[in-house]
């Protein structure tokens, strides 16, 4: 029977050959590297009782990935009994978290996981086998049809390739930062003044970028040609695309929408976004960490911006790219895309709570009900009755907790900040905090909103 | 026709632009020509002229005022060192002459000719002595306001430039100030000296005495301006008039043309004919459509689902317009789940229209529908029935079955 979903063919398994190939020659240098510095490999000599070099194990290592290139490249002909698979519970374990709590438990634990764990991470070991172990984890997932399906598309290729990028831009600056960090507390000279390489902009760095302009596009070029370009239909309008998405940069943005009315999660919160980075340099009292990386001296700043980046933006792009299937639902990178999977969403307003579910709205007579064909004025004050409570939680939210943090944890801020910078900046937070706010109330009490005037088109 | 308007509108457009830039370009021109007849003069003085003037006057000290800076040197034994090093070299920078301007104020305070006490140390201390003097020197002599600020002082010493050397009185007075400098060393004129001396140059005179040495060339005389300058202010007015009309004349049109644009978008939201399907359409007898049933037979022409179902327990045919309500994507119609599923971001909408998932905020809306006089079901989409708004209540928007 022929397989229409085949998670192996010769030609995945071939070209796997050639991704541990290319692994093995990393580490052959990262193994070289080890020699060089004559590094030792504390544990496994501790485990020993004898000294065993670090490079030893690095080339044990290559030697295995060695050998499963070569098994890549010989053992495909017959694709569907090759062992070198990703193992099922593995898959299971990893789909467990194509939930959006879950998934987006998992991003804030991984953005404290990084933070806490910084010195750490930024050690050249822990870094270098922490990408030996996402590319394999590619690669072997690459041995599931879905997976292939997903991350093979030529619209997320560079997905992928970015999220690399970031994690290594993300490594670089705590690296940096922890190594300053260290210096200021030791009293020793900062890395940027230490090691101050200045060069010429002409021609050191212009010679450099003229060199990576040619690079990239030589690698563009190659790209163009070996990727083609995601091209679709004809538009119809009587026809959307299921699941319909938006360019990749603007999934986050989709990804909001989910839990936001469009004037407000298309219009308002990203403006905010723009305004709120433009104005960082205006509402940062904090002069230190001006010129050198450092994660202590400006923890709130990193702390801030890394959030609203790592697990608001990025977070929420990848959920889009690689989650989100047919009719928006979610789905594990390793799942079927079914059509008609069933997700309970069934969301109810806050109005609703309150008149029809909570006993209060017995008490007080049940939901305000006016007459559509009656007078403006009627119809504004029912519905202001009706949307009461949350009318009154957003006021709060805005205008009453900027007090309250200014009493509270941001009483230094408050004082060297002055009432109108701090405004500013407590409303940017107020608006940060409520994308995840509205999300975990969606997912925790499917609470679609938190005032609904459908009449007006004004939902929040 | 319109679009040949249209390229006729740009066309205009864009020559409009660059005649009015032709006309700006010509208007500055022409400024420039003005501006220079005004200061009758061939160039403003800069600071920059300045300095390479006091430059070239040093060099040219050397043997053109040889004569009076020679008796000067010995005249005064106190500042021993004073002649030797600027006779050595020319000045080469402005920090040079600054300094030069500081150890020769230095000797000259002396030699006490000036009533301050102490020696200036800085530059600041330069000008205000300057400043001092300037005030102390141009009461008694011309009377004028004295100077605030550097760039007062330098105004002046332009305006002087311009206008001082030729007069009568000016005449020797430009001579003066150079003596000045020339008084506590050889050759070399403190910066701040010089440019106060351009600037007042007849009040130097008191306090300073000595040789005398033009400093800056003198100028054809300016003083007798109010006879040339009215006469010029007419033609400049006309000039001026000339040149702003082109202006106002092309914005004028700038503005016609942008409004005629306008009334053209105007134009174009009303079009003669539209190509696009009927509002109303005839969709065949309520038999075709089985209770419980929806037909989506009409969503990619019209954009319209027809449902038979049960509403409020009265048996209908509604039409339902094919657009989501939250951010308007056209969801698909699951037939297995029994609801409309908006594939961008997720909402779900029941048989009936009412959303219960994801985040459309309001019901679909209804298009309006009528059973014709010839048995036939008519669909109106020019008309909407909104459920929040109670419209679904309305007859027009379902046909009982």
């Amino acid at each position: 029977m022929l397989d229409t979903h085949p998670d192996l063919t010769s030609d995945v398994i071939f070209g796997l050959g050639w991704l541990y190939t290319i692994l093995f020659l990393m580490n052959i240098g990262w193994t070289l590297r080890a020699y060089n510095l004559k590094l030792e490999n504390k544990f496994l000599s501790g485990l020993a009782g004898s000294h065993i070099p670090s490079a030893s194990v690095w080339a044990i290592y290559s030697g295995v990935l060695m050998m499963t290139a070569l098994a890549h490249f010989t053992g495909s002909s017959s694709p569907e009994s090759f062992v070198v698979r990703m193992p099922g519970f593995l898959k299971a374990g990893v789909d467990w978290f194509a939930d959006p709590v879950r998934y987006f438990c998992l991003s804030i634990g991984l953005f404290v996981g990084v933070v806490m764990l910084r010195k750490q991470l930024v050690k050249p070991t822990v870094a270098w086998s922490l990408l030996n172990l996402s590319i394999l984890f590619l690669g072997l997932s690459m041995t599931d049809y879905d997976f292939r399906l997903i991350v093979g598309k030529p619209d997320n290729v560079p997905i992928v390739g970015m999220l690399f990028i970031l994690a290594f831009f993300t490594w670089l600056y705590f690296k940096r930062a922890v190594d300053n960090d260290q210096r200021i507390k030791d009293g020793r000279p900062l890395f940027e003044q230490e090691k101050n390489d200045k060069i010429l902009v002409w021609p050191d760095l212009v010679y450099s970028e003229l060199i990576c302009m040619i690079a990239l596009t030589a690698f563009l070029v190659l790209w163009g040609i070996a990727l083609q370009a995601p091209l679709e239909e004809a538009a119809n309008a009587a026809a959307t695309p299921n699941p319909s998405k938006a360019p990749w940069y603007f999934l986050g943005l989709q990804e909001m929408l989910v839990y936001f009315d469009p004037w407000l999660a298309g219009v308002v919160l990203p403006s905010l976004i723009l305004v709120g980075l433009a104005v960082i340099p205006y509402i940062d009292f904090n002069k230190r960490g001006n010129g050198y990386y450092s994660y202590e001296e400006r923890k709130f700043a990193v702390l801030t911006f890394l959030f609203g980046f790592l697990p608001l933006w990025v977070a929420m792009i990848v959920l889009g790219t690689f989650l989100r299937g047919p009719n928006w639902n979610v789905f594990g990178i390793y799942e079927y895309w079914d059509v008609h999977k069933l997700e309970a969403a069934n969301n109810k307003n806050l109005s609703d709570f309150f008149w029809l579910y909570w006993p209060t709205g017995e008490m007080l007579g049940g939901m305000p009900k006016y007459n559509p064909q009656g007078s403006a004025a009627e119809m504004v004050i029912a519905i202001l009755v009706r949307e009461w409570l949350g009318i009154v939680l957003v006021l709060g939210y805005f205008m009453v907790s900027p007090i309250i943090m200014a009493l509270t944890v941001f009483r230094k801020f408050y004082v060297k900040m002055g009432f109108i910078r701090y405004m500013i900046m407590a409303n940017l937070l107020l608006w940060m905090a409520a994308l995840p706010i509205k999300m975990v109330l969606r997912w925790t009490v499917s609470l679609k909103y938190i005032v609904a005037i459908p009449e007006y088109f004004f939902n929040i | 026709m319109i679009g040949f308007s249209f390229k006729w509108m740009s066309q205009f457009l864009v020559r409009s632009y660059g005649l009015s830039i032709r006309a700006a370009l010509y208007f500055f021109k022409e400024y420039e020509y003005l501006d220079s007849r005004m200061a009758d003069d061939k160039k403003k003085l800069s600071t920059a002229d300045i300095l390479a003037q006091a430059r070239a006057q040093a060099i040219g000290a050397e043997d053109s005022a040889e004569t009076p800076s020679a008796p000067e040197a010995p005249a005064s034994p106190e500042t021993p060192d004073a002649p030797v090093a600027p006779s050595a070299a020319t000045p080469q920078s402005t920090s040079d002459i600054l300094a030069a301007a500081r150890a020769q104020s230095g000797g000259g305070d002396a030699k006490s000719e000036k009533p301050s006490g102490s020696a200036p140390k800085g530059t600041s201390d330069i000008l205000a002595a300057a400043r001092a003097q300037a005030t102390a020197g141009g009461a008694p002599a011309g009377g004028g306001a004295a100077p605030k600020s550097t760039s007062d002082i330098l105004a002046a010493a332009r305006a002087q430039s311009g206008q001082g050397g030729g007069g009568e009185a000016a005449a020797p007075a430009a001579k003066k100030p150079a003596a000045k400098a020339a008084v506590p060393v050889s050759d070399l004129p403190p910066v701040k000296e010089m440019v106060e001396a351009m600037k007042s140059g007849k009040t130097t005179e008191e306090v300073k005495s000595g040789p005398v040495k033009p400093k800056i060339p003198t100028k054809p005389p300016k003083s007798p301006k109010p006879a040339p300058k009215a006469k010029e202010e007419t033609r400049r007015n006309f000039l001026v008039a000339l040149l702003v009309s082109p202006f106002a004349l092309a914005w004028m049109l700038l503005t016609l043309t942008g409004g005629g644009f306008v009334l053209y978008v105007a134009r174009f939201m009303m079009p003669n004919v539209l190509v696009e399907p009927p509002s109303k359409f005839k969709i065949g007898p309520p038999t075709d459509y089985g209770f419980g049933t929806v037909a989506t037979k009409w969503k990619s022409q019209f954009g319209v689902w027809i449902v038979n179902t049960d509403y409020n327990g009265r048996k209908m045919i509604y039409a339902l317009a094919s657009v989501c309500t939250h951010l308007g994507c056209t969801p698909n119609w699951l037939g297995g789940e029994q609801k409309f599923k908006c594939p961008c971001h997720g909402s779900g909408f029941y048989i009936t229209g009412i959303n219960f998932e994801g985040p459309a905020p309001r019901p679909l809306e209804r298009v309006g529908i009528a059973l014709g006089s010839d048995g036939m079901l008519e669909v109106d989409k020019s008309v909407k029935f909104q459920e929040e708004l109670g419209q679904w209540n309305d007859s027009a928007s379902f046909v009982e079955v």
